[in-house]
């Protein structure tokens, strides 16, 4: 496939009138026809992105790009993007069919090709018969939806989508899941999707960003960053984890919780200070004498697909295990673990030199 | 017990409504159908549609026509920029502030500014147009019941402009539209009722005027306002102007359901 950048960020920054920096220098390119992901806990500036590429708002410093344009002052009208917005922003004086028509009345499209479209557009959100409604007497997961066929039914370029899918119920949020990546491939539109949810992230995507206070922490495929996450806060925020401080003794060796194991790390200093993540579903309980960590359980929850417990080592490290097999609360056990299953974080690395350490691996002959 | 406290309740309201609104009605409405001399009569309706009258309602449609047109003309805008503005507190108040002056003083600082050697006039000669006819006619009349009305027309609109959720224009300039079909499909549909406000606090008023008409437009202006006033006060003929006060009140209950804001789709 050849990689066309659609969306380039350089170095951008924005400030709200002198107030403390919501983006700080991002970079970062988009291509066509992808499905990214804007990951990162409320208030990181997921929105602000989104605005800044919709061009609601300017940014403060700094570039950004459109098929290799500087795009920092065309109107928004002129963008070919559409949104979906966080607070749905629909029409209150139009109704549902109206709504969903108003971007191509505006480009003058024939009747008959609206009218098309447009049930179209409502029957992929499941609103057919829905038209002739007014937005006040639709249900927030229905406005939602609505939302989401307004913007569709323009097929943009791109399309920017805050958190749309956050008012459906679980079972139509896995439908609309599924129909919006299914949707995303058949046009080929890049899709900029926004969320909180790091399930349907690593579900949806086929590259992810993970935000903190302004800064992309971390960008890559679902499985890059599920399993290599570059620092603590990353570990923590994808998907749930066990972050133990500990120290790489030298090269495949590292120590924590007391005891020196084998791990697949290489290329750090010796004796550094280093942050461990094991993934709970990667520790496997067996019996006190044969586990590498021995843990006491303190409590354990029945989650349907698994049981949750969490245990405490003798240096009183909490330990977060996901096994189909049952403990007892109290019980003392073993934890077991692959050398694959260690993931070393170095403190402070950068994701340049992230990025650098985990190739040195592959060409050291440790595929992953 | 609920019941007897309801009607506590109600009673200040109920007796303010009985005296000061339904008796007043029926008592105009009682005077309409009697001649100067106390004989009961339909006469008073049957001039309302003669020529003199005709054209006296007609005058008085068309002043504050052209009252209210300017109005929203001039308080939209700027009901617009201030709402655009980071004081729009304060600008409001000071648009505001000119109503909470009695309308009598206002009438006569006018009286003062165009009288034939007043600030306007000056400024004309300065200016080397020359001193002009200012006070007592049609122009000065409009001028400066425009100026009166001009804050009630621009709360409403301000209000609606404040409520409207930003975010709707950008979904409007993100689906393509620019700036000033945005205004047309979005920001203006959804401030009509505020203008509907604004017109009905503007005409209503503007059809009975009479003080105004009288110190600042003296005989060129001759409006239903100024004919009840002149029925009651000098021809003491109380059954016309009671019944030019029906005709009136009549107008403005149309009025308000022809302008009324009927909730769409909420049953
Ligand atoms: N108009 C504004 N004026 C001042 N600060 C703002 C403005 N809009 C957003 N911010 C600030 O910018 C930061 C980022 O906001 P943004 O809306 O991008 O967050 P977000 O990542 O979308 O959060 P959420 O997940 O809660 O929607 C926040 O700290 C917010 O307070
Ligand atoms: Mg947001």
């Amino acid at each position: 496939m050849t990689k066309e950048v659609i969306i380039r960020f350089d170095h951008v920054t924005k400030r709200y009138d002198n107030d403390a920096v919501v983006l700080d220098h991002v970079s970062f390119e988009i291509e066509r026809g992808k499905f990214y992901t804007l990951l990162g806990p409320s208030g990181c500036g997921k929105t602000t992105i989104l605005r800044l590429i919709a061009g609601f708002t300017e940014a403060s410093e700094g570039d950004i790009y459109f098929n290799g344009k500087r795009m920092n002052n065309v109107p928004a009208n002129k963008r070919q993007v559409n949104t979906v917005f966080q607070d749905y922003a629909l029409f209150p004086h139009l109704n549902v069919y109206e709504n969903v028509a108003f971007g191509l009345r505006i480009k003058k499209v024939k009747n008959s090709e609206i009218d098309r479209r447009v049930k179209e557009a409502l029957r992929f959100v499941n609103l057919s018969g829905y038209e002739k409604r007014e937005i006040t007497e639709m249900s927030g997961g229905q406005r939602q939806r609505v939302a989401i066929a307004r913007a569709i039914v323009n097929e943009p370029e791109v399309i920017l989508l805050d958190e749309p899918l956050s008012a459906l119920d679980l079972k139509l949020r896995t439908e609309m899941q599924y129909e919006l990546r299914d949707l995303q491939k058949r046009l080929g539109i890049t899709f900029i999707f926004v969320t909180h949810d790091q399930e349907e992230a690593l579900a949806m995507s086929d590259e992810i960003f993970v935000l903190n206070q302004g800064k992309i922490q971390q960008s890559g495929t679902p499985t890059d960053i599920y399993d290599e996450p570059i620092n603590r806060f990353v570990a923590d925020f994808i998907g749930e984890s066990n972050i133990v401080p500990g120290k790489m003794i030298r090269d495949f060796e590292v120590e924590f919780a007391g005891k020196v194991f084998e791990c697949v790390d290489q290329g750090l200093n010796q004796n550094e200070s280093v942050d461990i993540v094991i993934r709970p579903e990667d520790l496997e309980i067996t019996s006190w004498n044969e586990g590498k960590i021995q843990v006491k359980v303190d409590s354990q929850l029945f989650r349907g697909v698994h049981y949750e417990m969490i245990c405490y080592d003798e240096a009183q490290n909490e330990w977060l295990v996901h096994s189909t097999k049952k403990a007892t609360v109290g019980e003392k056990i073993g934890l077991n673990f692959e050398p694959e299953a260690i993931h070393v974080m170095r403190l402070g690395e950068t994701e340049e030199e992230f990025d650098k350490r985990l190739e040195s691996y592959q060409e050291a002959g440790y595929e992953q | 017990m609920n019941n007897k406290a309801r009607w506590f309740y109600l009673l200040p309201y109920v007796l303010w409504i009985g005296l000061f609104v339904i008796t007043p009605i029926l008592l105009v409405v009682y005077y309409s159908f009697f001649d100067l001399h106390g004989n009961f009569t339909l006469a008073n309706y049957e001039k309302l549609f003669t020529f003199v009258y005709m054209k006296m309602i007609a005058s008085s449609f068309w002043y504050a026509f052209l009252i209210t047109a300017f109005c929203l003309i001039i308080a939209y805008p700027a009901a617009y920029f201030i709402t655009k503005t980071k004081y729009k507190q304060l600008l409001l108040l000071l648009v505001i502030l000119p109503s909470w002056i009695n309308l009598l003083l206002k009438a006569y600082a006018f009286l003062g500014i165009f009288s034939t050697d007043g600030a306007a006039n000056n400024f004309l000669e300065a200016v080397g147009i020359g001193a002009q006819q200012i006070l007592f006619t049609d122009f000065s009349f409009v001028f400066v019941s425009v100026y009166i009305f001009i804050p009630f027309m621009l709360l409403p609109i301000f209000n609606a402009l404040d409520k409207l959720n930003p975010a709707l224009i950008d979904a409007s300039r993100d689906l393509g539209a620019s700036a000033w079909t945005t205004f047309r499909k979005v920001v203006f549909p959804l401030t009509l009722s505020g203008v509907k406000s604004g017109v009905q606090a503007v005409f209503i008023p503007a059809l009975s005027l009479f003080m105004i008409t009288r110190l600042i437009a003296g005989n060129r202006v001759i409006t239903l306002g100024t004919a009840i006033e002149q029925h009651f006060l000098v021809t003491q003929d109380w059954g016309m102007g009671s019944a030019i006060a029906v005709f009136l009140i009549i107008t403005m209950v149309v009025i308000m359901i022809v302008t009324g804001t009927r909730k769409r789709g909420v049953q």
